[in-house]
């Protein structure tokens, strides 16, 4: 029982490591800001969210920590939960107060109702 | 089996280098509100080294004053003054 | 299951997560603009809350885990004290 909790546990650790990897290659690779948005997203979601999860389950199944591991899970779950909340809230007001102080202007750009001046198209004043 | 003790003293080793290098450019930037960013920098990585040390009683207070209420303080007062530092 | 595995696996994932921080910090210093360093620092500090987490397990110490929640909440602050200086050119009003 408590073995497949520890095997899903440390497979969702792999995944997050290498989704964490791939994510801090992606954050140097693109050019543009709003392009690595993406790069955070799965930085936030994939390498932080679904590793503490792992690591909460294999904190249940892992008996040598006594007691205190039902402590650990919980708190690991609280903590996922907090940053599945927290790291698409703090990316779009980042992503908003960028946009709106004309920081960055959005290169690949098809159209952007928003602010039109802001919008640089492919081929043209580039 | 690689003992624990040597990724203990080699995170911290390395967490402290890169504290010193955002330390560094804190101080040499011109730009104020950019200084506030590498001093972040630096609060993250020294609440991760003392994580590191076994000191997490540190981390719970060095947290909040470090990472939340020393770049708002900042903050403030930069926008109060001006953007620009002038030598 | 016998702690030894956990641990061997463990140690195997460390060094992938150390040189992603690595990466993040490489971008984090030499942003372009603010937004840039903020949003390299956003995701590495998540990541450093599930490396807390990891730790703790490789450790053996549940105490230590406090740390983690703490570290996700307060760099939600930053996020938003840069978004709204940025935004309004001006904090406190």
């Amino acid at each position: 029982m408590y073995d497949i909790l520890t095997y899903i546990g440390l497979i969702m650790i792999g995944v997050g490591a290498i989704a964490d990897l791939l994510a801090a290659i992606g954050m140097n690779k693109f050019w543009n800001f709003y392009l690595r948005l993406h790069a955070a997203t799965i930085g936030t979601i994939w390498g932080a969210f679904v590793p503490i999860i792992g690591a909460s389950l294999v904190a249940i199944g892992y008996e040598a920590l006594g007691p205190y591991r039902w402590f650990m899970a919980g708190a690991g779950f609280v903590t996922a939960f907090l940053i599945l909340i927290l790291a698409p809230a703090g990316s779009h007001a980042l992503a908003r107060a960028t946009h709106r102080a004309r920081i960055v202007k959005v290169e690949p750009c098809i159209a952007d109702h928003i602010d039109e001046s802001m919008c640089v198209k492919k081929g043209g004043n580039k | 089996m690689i003992d624990p003790q040597i990724i203990v003293l080699g995170m911290a080793a390395l967490a402290a280098l890169v504290s010193v290098i955002a330390t560094y450019l804190a101080i040499l930037e011109k730009n104020l509100v950019r200084a506030v960013v590498f001093s972040a920098i630096q609060s993250t990585l020294y609440a991760f080294l003392y994580y590191v040390l076994m000191a997490p009683d540190i981390v719970l207070v060095y947290i909040p004053v470090a990472v939340g209420l020393y770049p708002a303080v900042v903050l403030i007062l930069i926008s109060k003054t001006e953007k620009e530092e002038k030598v | 299951m016998d702690p030894a595995m956990i641990n061997t696996f463990i140690l195997y994932i460390i060094p992938i997560f150390i040189i992603a921080f690595i990466l993040y910090i490489i971008r984090a210093l030499s942003g372009p603009t603010i937004s840039d360093q903020v949003l390299a620092i956003d995701a590495m500090t998540y990541d450093i809350a599930a490396f807390l987490v990891i730790l703790s397990i490789f450790f053996r110490e549940p105490i230590l885990i406090g740390a983690a929640i703490v570290l996700a909440l307060w760099i939600y602050a930053l996020d938003i004290y840069i978004a709204k200086y940025l935004e309004g050119k001006e904090m406190g009003e």
